[in-house]
């Protein structure tokens, strides 16, 4: 009887309240890898964001992130004429969560590292021709061209600094991707400390990050597949934060007096690929019919609950190289049926080529479906997995493809120069499989002109020709969705770092209970 | 026949089965559309790699040859590489193993505790309101979606009333007992603490009584029908006619005899149970092998797929080959048949 | 004969209520899929997204979806998805496993013996990984669910036809058309089948609730049905991330299963009660 009472007993002392310094993430699914020069996908960004460090980092002024780069790992940085040559000099003080400080060499490895395992993260260095330690605190950069947004592009986590003494568990010529995978080695404010596959990751302060210790002393990223069940144990408390959170639960959240919702545009763009390389698709009749024929506003308006905004040429609001004197395409079904008659079409059936992987495909499918009944075009709607989407999408194996795209770093050349390069055909950025030579040459020229007038004029003219060639159906400009318990303070959106939170600068207030 | 030679007999028919679960498999896979060496290098591989993997996968090897590899490495434990994780997905079922069975025996426990009592209620009040109502619920449990009942639980029980805690398998904060079997309550008894245990039971018990309901009503029907076969034969009109009570007719006699055929039926509830798994760990996060396959289904992840048929089915085919075997121990009457 | 036979069967189904009932949803849910055209108040593909995500109502007695589709009609006429998915599976396993379980058992032999031991091969699998295996392999639609799920029931109709068949070749009238130089098809086809129906007609009711069951379910994890097809489970997985504010979305769809299956597994179980003579009670 009093074992009893005893179980009862310690039971209810072991019950805590979540800690205040503990803080309790649900995330839709488990990021397929933690090391920074493999993760393609945001996801993952959520943690090594914070378990790594870059040799720059995105200005943050009176509490909103801006695009602007500032000193990271680097204290300093000076690029010679050529615009080939990058030298900076480390901060001192930082160091890898083992205690080996942050040195040019470590530096060095990484970048090579990054290079041989070459599996995406490394696409956004293409100019790096070599890397060199000059002394413990100087590296080189020597480019293979002026690739003139370098600067921004180290912002970015594929530049991820990591630890040498990580090839102590290289397995097989795999540079330790298989540690990495589910451990960290990096001198960011935080590290993992415990990865249960499928359930849960968990991260503590990395003891050797200069500063005062922060506040969040525990992150706990909880791996909750069902939509309904993340939103009850926020509304619980069980959870601090969700992640995906539909455009329909967020006006229900946005109510709740005890729930904050984060519901801010960032750069997320939605848009269908036409195949421009494929009949009836490469004329241009055809494409700028059917970018007639969509109800945008109806997209924005129902699927996104306006919480988008339509776009208005590649280039979303907000980022550099935005032209609002654009081109852009309306809804008049009247017109783009002029336009089918005028290519001497009168009735088509189009695959239209999607996966489950965003919820709101499947909708947009929908309406397209509608919208293209209305003018007399038959679409079909093929759902295959992502992965094998993606395969059809590279080889160019589809009529109307959906997809989105977020941009790593501020520079108009993350969209201009891969979506329409007739060189990346397929999932390498053109997938559109768009050609025009002109495009091409002035998109081209532009990665490397040093004056920056030129260089947008270059992008403006590239993109207002192909924008009118229309071989991308441009949909919407979204925002970026979550919801947090009202008690947690400190979180600062950068739209360039989705995902992201900065935990270092959190804090959580006592909960009234 | 002797017991001896029935033994073997079944041994012999139960690895005959095994192989025919292994060249269906096989045969399953080589039907997945797609070319699983360039799935496997990833989209950034070159030709060249995409070639390389096809030859260290075997896929240009005629297709008998690529039967031995597949079997070779069954064998030895090697069920490919999972697309989506990128590790070995035996290592993959290997953890996520023991949490599916601790929730399925939990339910089993569940199901068979209710189920044998309504079974038997039913049975002995045939064709009563109390054996239509029985009969109702076992059905209703049969053919209710899992997710529905799970999120309809957790909405009363975890947000409404606040008793039962929501996803996991422990509260946050607790560490896990001393691995022994990787089902946390047993591993928490055996290491005496007691407060795990009781974080694990609370967290088992939403999930639990979702999955057990179906269960529960498939167990009752056959409890039911077996009862009221046994309570026609004549010697139990034979022991009524001597006055021995009806309870202990129905209890010392009558269920022991109606249990053993249901003894069989055990063994085809572990499919049940691994279906019910599959649809019901999604709900609760919990992290056993139903919510693994539910993902790997949603990124066509065919290794780890094929990788799960190939477990549950080698698995399902022994535990039946256990219960046949001690059916023939429990009922002497089949041994003479053979 | 038939007369009494018909006055004790009527007398039966009166003592079971619930077996009436399960009739009764039976015949609801054939006189729906039968009359959905006449029945569904809207298209149920069409969209109306001004008014999505309703609540019920006089204008959608069951409200709209994230799409403004009629819940009302998207049900109706998931009916015919769901249900003959249902009755397509079974009359393939139903039939293709009764042929050969007759055939087997009439054959006899080697024969016999082979067919036993690739039903056992096919029964050894957890019938449900089967299915979903298959459905994946063959790539995610309706037909593709259909399929494996015919074939993983099939050896249930085998044994069963081969259980008759065995007790039924040595009756008199059997060897009599033997004698006769019959072929073995047309003593099949005239003799052996319509005396083993029976139990197979049971197992097959019962199967169509299984049948349905297992469509949705595949459904659900994503492997069956697809959009715009309205399918009651595909509608269950399209509405769970809305339960909890919009509990009618996935609710219906739910019941429309729930009830359907209830219905044949009702009727089913109580037919087996009616046939089977150890059933029948004191």
């Amino acid at each position: 009887m009093s074992a009893i009472l005893w179980f009862c007993g310690v039971a209810t002392a072991v019950a805590a309240p979540t800690a205040d310094g503990t803080l309790m993430i649900g995330k839709p699914s488990e990021p397929d890898t933690l090391d920074p020069h493999v993760a393609q996908s945001n996801n993952s960004l959520t943690i090594t964001c914070k378990t790594y460090e870059t040799l720059v980092k995105f200005a943050v002024v009176n509490g909103h992130a801006t695009a602007d780069v500032v000193p990271g790992l680097a204290q300093s940085w000076a690029v010679d004429p050529s615009g080939e040559v990058w030298d900076f000099t480390l901060a001192p003080g930082h160091r890898f969560s083992d205690g080996r400080p942050v040195d040019a060499a470590a530096v060095k490895f990484s970048f090579d590292r990054l290079m041989r395992i070459a599996k995406g993260p490394n696409e956004d260095f293409p100019a790096i021709g070599a890397v060199e330690a000059l002394d413990q605190r100087t590296v080189r950069f020597r480019l293979t061209y002026p690739f003139a947004p370098f600067l921004q592009s180290l912002a970015n986590c594929g530049g991820d600094v990591v630890d040498p003494a990580v090839m102590a568990f290289a397995v097989n010529d795999d540079f330790a991707q298989g540690y990495l995978a589910t451990h960290s080695l990096g001198s960011g404010p935080y590290q993992i400390v415990h990865v249960e596959k499928g359930a849960e990751i968990v991260l503590e302060p990395n003891p050797y990050f200069p500063g005062p210790p922060p506040r969040i002393r525990r992150v706990v990223i909880k791996i909750i597949a069902e939509a309904s069940v993340r939103r009850l144990e926020l509304e619980k408390g069980d959870l601090d934060l969700i992640e995906e959170v539909s455009p329909d639960q967020i006006d229900v959240l946005r109510k709740k007096p005890d729930i904050v919702v984060i519901d801010e545009p960032c750069f997320r763009e939605d848009l269908l690929f036409i195949n421009s390389q494929r009949p009836p698709f490469d004329n241009v009749l055809v494409r700028q019919a059917l970018s007639f024929a969509i109800d945008y506003q109806g997209i924005v308006d129902f699927v996104l609950l306006g919480k988008a905004k339509q776009m208005r040429g590649f280039i979303p609001e907000g980022f550099a190289g935005y032209d609002e004197a654009a081109p852009q395409f309306h809804y008049d079904p009247k017109k783009a049926q002029a336009l089918l008659a005028q290519a001497g079409l009168r009735h088509l059936t189009i695959g239209f080529l999607y996966a489950k992987a965003d919820p709101t495909w499947q909708t947009v499918g929908l309406i397209v479906q509608q919208n293209l009944a209305d003018i007399g075009v038959k679409l079909e709607l093929h759902e295959y997995s992502y992965t094998t989407m993606r395969d059809m999408i590279d080889r160019g194996d589809f009529d109307i493809a959906i997809g989105n795209y977020a941009p790593d770093f501020n520079d108009p050349s993350q969209y201009l120069n891969y979506w329409v390069d007739s060189r990346l055909f397929g999932l390498a950025g053109n997938r559109a499989f768009y050609k025009n030579p002109e495009v091409d040459a002035m998109i081209r020229r532009a990665l490397s002109e040093k004056d920056p007038a030129a260089r947008q004029t270059l992008y403006q003219r590239a993109q207002r020709i192909a924008v009118e060639a229309a071989p991308y159906i441009l949909l919407s400009q979204k925002h970026y969705e979550a919801a947090m318990r009202s008690n947690v303070h400190g979180f600062v959106f950068n739209p360039l770092l989705l995902q992201v939170f900065n935990f270092e600068d959190m804090w959580k207030s006592p909960s009234p209970n | 026949m002797s017991l001896l030679q029935i033994l073997c007999r079944r041994l012999l028919l139960a690895i005959m089965v095994v192989f025919g679960v292994v060249v269906v498999t096989f045969i399953v896979s080589h039907l997945i559309p797609g070319d699983p060496a360039r799935l496997m290098a990833g989209e950034h591989a070159s030709a060249q790699t995409v070639q390389h993997m096809q030859h260290v996968l075997g896929l240009d090897r005629p297709l008998p040859e690529q039967f031995a590899i597949y079997v070779g490495r069954l064998v030895r434990g090697d069920l490919g590489l999972s697309i989506r994780t990128q590790r070995p997905v035996s290592e993959d079922i290997r953890h996520f193993f023991p949490a599916t069975i601790e929730l399925s025996l939990a339910a089993l426990l569940f199901a068979l505790a209710f189920g044998l009592f309504l079974g038997v209620v039913a049975a002995v009040y045939k064709d009563t309101w109390i054996d239509q109502l029985a009969r109702v619920i076992s059905i209703v449990g049969i053919s209710m979606p899992a997710f529905w009942l799970g999120l309809l639980l957790l909405e009363l029980f975890y947000n409404w009333l606040g008793l039962l805690p929501g996803t996991g398998r422990l509260q946050e904060g607790l560490a896990a007992p001393p691995a022994v079997t990787g089902m946390f309550t047993v591993d928490a008894l055996l290491a005496g603490e007691w407060g795990t245990l009781r974080s694990a039971l609370e967290h088992l018990a939403l999930p639990t009584f979702t999955l057990g309901f179906v269960i529960l009503g498939i167990i009752m029907r056959q409890i039911r029908s077996a009862m009221i076969e046994v309570l026609q034969e004549d010697y139990i009109r034979t022991a009524r006619a001597g006055g021995l009570s009806p309870t202990r007719i129905i209890l010392g006699h009558a269920l022991r005899n109606a249990l053993i055929p249901s003894v069989t039926m055990l063994g085809l509830t572990f499919g049940d149970l691994l279906y019910g798994a599959v649809l019901t760990e999604t709900i609760f996060a919990w992290p056993g092998m139903g919510n693994y396959v539910v993902e790997s289904i949603s990124s066509l992840d065919f290794p780890s797929i094929m990788g799960f048929a190939v477990v549950a089915s080698l698995a399902y085919v022994l535990i039946n080959l256990a219960v046949d075997l001690s059916y023939l121990v429990l009922d002497p009457q089949i041994r003479e048949i053979g | 004969m038939a007369h009494a036979q018909w006055r004790n069967t009527r007398y039966r189904l009166s003592r079971s209520p619930v077996t009436v009932l399960g009739l009764a949803i039976v015949a609801l849910v054939v006189l729906v899929m039968l009359l959905a055209p006449l029945l569904a108040p809207y298209d149920p593909d069409r969209l109306h997204l001004a008014v999505r995500l309703a609540a019920p109502s006089r204008h959608h007695w069951f409200g709209t979806d994230e799409v403004g589709r009629d819940l009302l009609s998207r049900v109706i006429w998931g009916s015919r998805s769901s249900v003959t998915a249902g009755i397509i599976t079974v009359a393939i396993s139903m039939s293709l496993g009764t042929l050969i379980g007759a055939f087997s058992g009439f054959a006899a032999g080697w024969f016999d013996t082979a067919i036993m031991r690739v039903m056992d091969v096919l029964l050894a699998f957890p019938s449900f990984i089967l299915a979903m295996a298959l459905a994946a392999a063959l790539g995610p639609s309706l037909i593709n669910a259909i399929v494996p799920i015919a074939i993983v029931r099939t050896p249930y109709y085998v044994r069963l036809a081969r259980g008759q068949t065995l007790s039924l070749r040595n009756r008199g009238y059997v060897q009599a058309a033997r004698s006769f130089g019959s072929s073995p098809w047309h003593i099949v086809r005239r003799h052996i089948l319509p005396n083993s129906l029976a139990p197979i007609v049971v197992q097959a009711t019962l199967d169509i609730g299984l049948a349905i069951l297992t469509v949705s379910a595949l459904s659900f994890i994503g492997l069956g049905a697809q959009q715009p097809t309205a399918e009651w489970g595909a509608m269950v997985a399209s509405g769970r991330e809305y339960f909890l504010d919009q509990w009618w979305y996935p609710t219906f769809p739910g019941l429309a299963i729930l009830v359907t299956a209830s219905g044949f597994n009702l009727f089913g179980d109580g037919l087996r009660e009616l046939l089977d003579p150890r059933l029948r009670g004191r």
